[in-house]
């Protein structure tokens, strides 16, 4: 640290002034004459104190951009204040009072300076609303991807898919999505074509943009959320019979209540049959097995004979009796 | 980021929020910056010796403290605030559109106060959802019920249950974290703070008692905690079951070139993980403990046969009353 000069927060203020202020790009000379910084006797450590400083300020979000000065081949530096000011939001005072009481509630960590730089040049908020809300987002994950994805730039990584395979993907990052604790990420994949979900955690590395800003338009009708769930598939209808206790798994699927078919094995007490709709075997089976013997299938019977299929695959894997020739699980959680 | 780096970041942001807000006190921009008076003080004194005198056609920055009130002038360079950062803008979008979507009903000008901040940042509607669908009906009621802190009847599924149970709980807060909704509440029943998750409640009824406890601050979302006389269980994945490794907390994962593992976890419910085991129809071996494996083969045999009467309750219980809570 060097111990004449001022403190580095005042030596960036005016850095940020100066690149702000001018109207041509500065080479080092000129900044080192407009601030009265980078004076040291040591050229050397003067300039990497200054590189250090340009590269903190970048790291706050002040544009600072490299162009051609006019004189002789030194770089020079600019701000514009197009790219710096956030410009004015002209929000009402209920407008502002919602967000102030919003951002309250919220309670989220590192979004103080945020709404601050928002309400900057908006009214005071006033009134006053007593919820108890909390909402904790850790959006570390997206550090990487920020950028990329309001600028619309293009991204690169390295991406093992569910199946354990590794390799290079190009892609346009419409939206990023939380499910559960999970992170992903939904854009146009340039190899495949088409709209794809990554996981943020089987990125290999981190995301590189490849473009500059603006490379692609964001289609209007991406629906990110049946994208994190995969292709709609219509399904099938079918009868289940169900115990007591399973029931309500079965309803929040919503099943509906059917009479008991009278072809069928008599009903244990407590037991109703119903029927579930939108039933897509691939996906579900695996589900109805989890419930074990509290559902039963009723019809079809190709959804039945999966269900004992899947039961005999259980138990070749655990006792070493396997009948039949064991074939590749219903299971079939994961996409990409 | 360095201390000097967030001071700056505040700094630039001071600037114009004063300029708009000539004669604030200190009290005043200590609150809307999170921070303390004395902070405030420090980053003033900075200030005063900001700006660029002579060259730069400007000159210093006048920053005068009267009593606890401040007065800024010739600051005008920095009449605007710089752009929030890409990740600042998405937490803060993130943290709004949660509250938006629990109040939203209750504050108009919350949803176009968002169109414009949206506008503002460049962050167009669903580039970032952290909401979890499908739960908002739920979530509604649990909002309504905190905000007149009035009493209710859940029905709830626990972690190691196998049917819904009935509570009767005084809410005290509602909390997104990690992508699920949490209802912190009193549990009269198990006279004591407790956490349920939204995506548990199969119903809510609220009740006309009103909530006879005080909110506790403290709020954490439920952990497992390994306990005495829990079961530590060795699972083989195939390459397709995967997705076993992310629903549970494995103590080690043992990664295989071929795309399998070995997982290791602590569990207090067996019969959750024989679940999870029965869900890879095949592709997930439970090696350890043969307790669970027991229950995996009896839960089987007892789907195995499509023909075979139904049992009811019966097959259920055998398999895995051994150690069911």
């Amino acid at each position: 640290m060097t111990v004449s000069g001022p403190p580095k927060v005042e030596r960036l203020v005016n850095l940020t002034i100066a690149l702000l202020e001018s109207r041509r790009p500065l080479t080092f000379a000129d900044i080192k004459r407009k601030t009265g910084f980078y004076g040291q006797s040591d050229a050397e450590s003067a300039r990497r104190m200054f590189e250090r400083d340009k590269d903190e300020l970048r790291q706050l979000g002040v544009p600072i951009e490299i162009r051609d000065s006019l004189y002789g081949d030194e770089p020079g530096y600019v701000v514009s204040r197009a790219r710096y000011e956030l410009s004015d939001i002209d929000l009402t005072i209920e407008e502002v009072s919602a967000l102030a009481l919003a951002m309250r509630l919220a309670a989220a960590e590192g979004t103080r300076l945020a709404f601050a730089k928002l309400a900057a040049r908006a009214p005071d908020p006033v009134g006053d609303h007593d919820v108890r809300l909390s909402v904790a987002v850790d959006v570390a994950p997206l550090e990487a991807i920020a950028d990329a994805v309001i600028g619309r730039q293009t991204v690169s990584f390295d991406y093992r898919n569910a199946d354990g395979v590794a390799d290079l993907r190009r892609v346009d990052p419409y939206a990023v999505v939380q499910r559960g604790s999970n992170w992903y990420l939904v854009g146009h994949d340039h190899v495949r074509d088409d709209v794809r979900t990554f996981r943020f955690d089987r990125m290999l590395s981190q995301p590189r943009a490849v473009t500059s800003a603006e490379a692609f338009t964001r289609p209007d009708d991406v629906d990110v959320r049946a994208a994190i769930q995969g292709p709609e598939h219509p399904g099938e209808a079918i009868l289940v019979a169900s115990s007591p206790t399973a029931r309500w798994a079965l309803e929040a699927r919503g099943a509906v209540a059917q009479p008991w078919p009278r072809n069928t094995h008599q009903a244990p007490e407590g037991w109703t049959a119903c029927e579930l709709q939108g039933f897509e075997p691939r996906r579900d089976v695996s589900w109805l097995v989890s419930l074990g013997p509290d559902v039963r299938v009723l019809a079809p019977p190709s959804v039945a004979e999966m269900v004992a299929e899947a039961a005999s695959n259980i138990l070749c894997r655990h006792t070493g009796e396997c009948t039949g020739p064991s074939t590749e699980s219903a299971s079939n959680k994961d996409q990409s | 980021m360095s201390r000097a780096t967030e001071d700056v970041a505040r700094m630039l942001t001071l600037i114009p929020w004063l300029l708009e807000r000539q004669g604030a006190s200190l009290s005043e921009i200590a609150t809307a910056f999170g921070v303390s008076e004395l902070t405030i003080r420090r980053d003033l004194e900075h200030l005063d010796y900001c700006g660029l005198p002579g060259l730069g056609g400007g000159d210093l920055f006048e920053v005068d403290l009267i009593g606890d009130r401040v007065l800024v002038n010739m600051a005008d360079e920095l009449r605007r605030p710089l752009k929030p950062t890409a990740s600042e803008a998405l937490r803060l979008v993130v943290a709004l559109d949660a509250v938006t979507e629990v109040l939203g009903a209750d504050i108009p000008a919350l949803r176009s106060a968002m169109g414009k901040v949206r506008d503002a940042l460049g962050i167009p509607e669903r580039l970032v959802d952290v909401l979890p669908s499908g739960q908002t009906p739920i979530v509604a009621q649990v909002r309504d019920a905190v905000t007149s802190q009035r009493q209710i009847e859940l029905e709830y599924v626990g972690r190691g249950d196998r049917d819904p149970r009935r509570r009767r709980v005084d809410p005290w807060s509602l909390r997104l974290d990690d992508g699920v909704w949490y209802l912190y509440a009193y549990d009269h029943g198990a006279q004591g703070p407790r956490t349920f998750r939204c995506d548990r409640m199969v119903a809510i009824e609220i009740q006309d008692e009103i909530a006879t406890t005080a909110p506790e601050e403290t709020f954490e979302p439920p952990r497992y905690q390994r306990s005495t006389g829990d079961d530590y269980v060795v699972v083989e994945v195939d390459r397709n079951a995967r997705w076993f490794i992310d629903a549970v907390e494995p103590e080690t994962v043992e990664e295989r070139s071929d795309g399998t593992a070995q997982v290791a976890l602590w569990t207090d419910s067996l019969p959750w993980v024989a679940r999870l085991v029965m869900m890879g129809c095949g592709s997930i071996e439970a090696a350890a403990p043969q307790q669970l494996r027991s229950m995996i083969v009896a839960l089987a045999q007892a789907i195995a046969d499509p023909a075979a009467p139904i049992k009811g309750d019966v097959a259920y219980t055998a398999a895995t009353e051994s150690k069911d809570a």
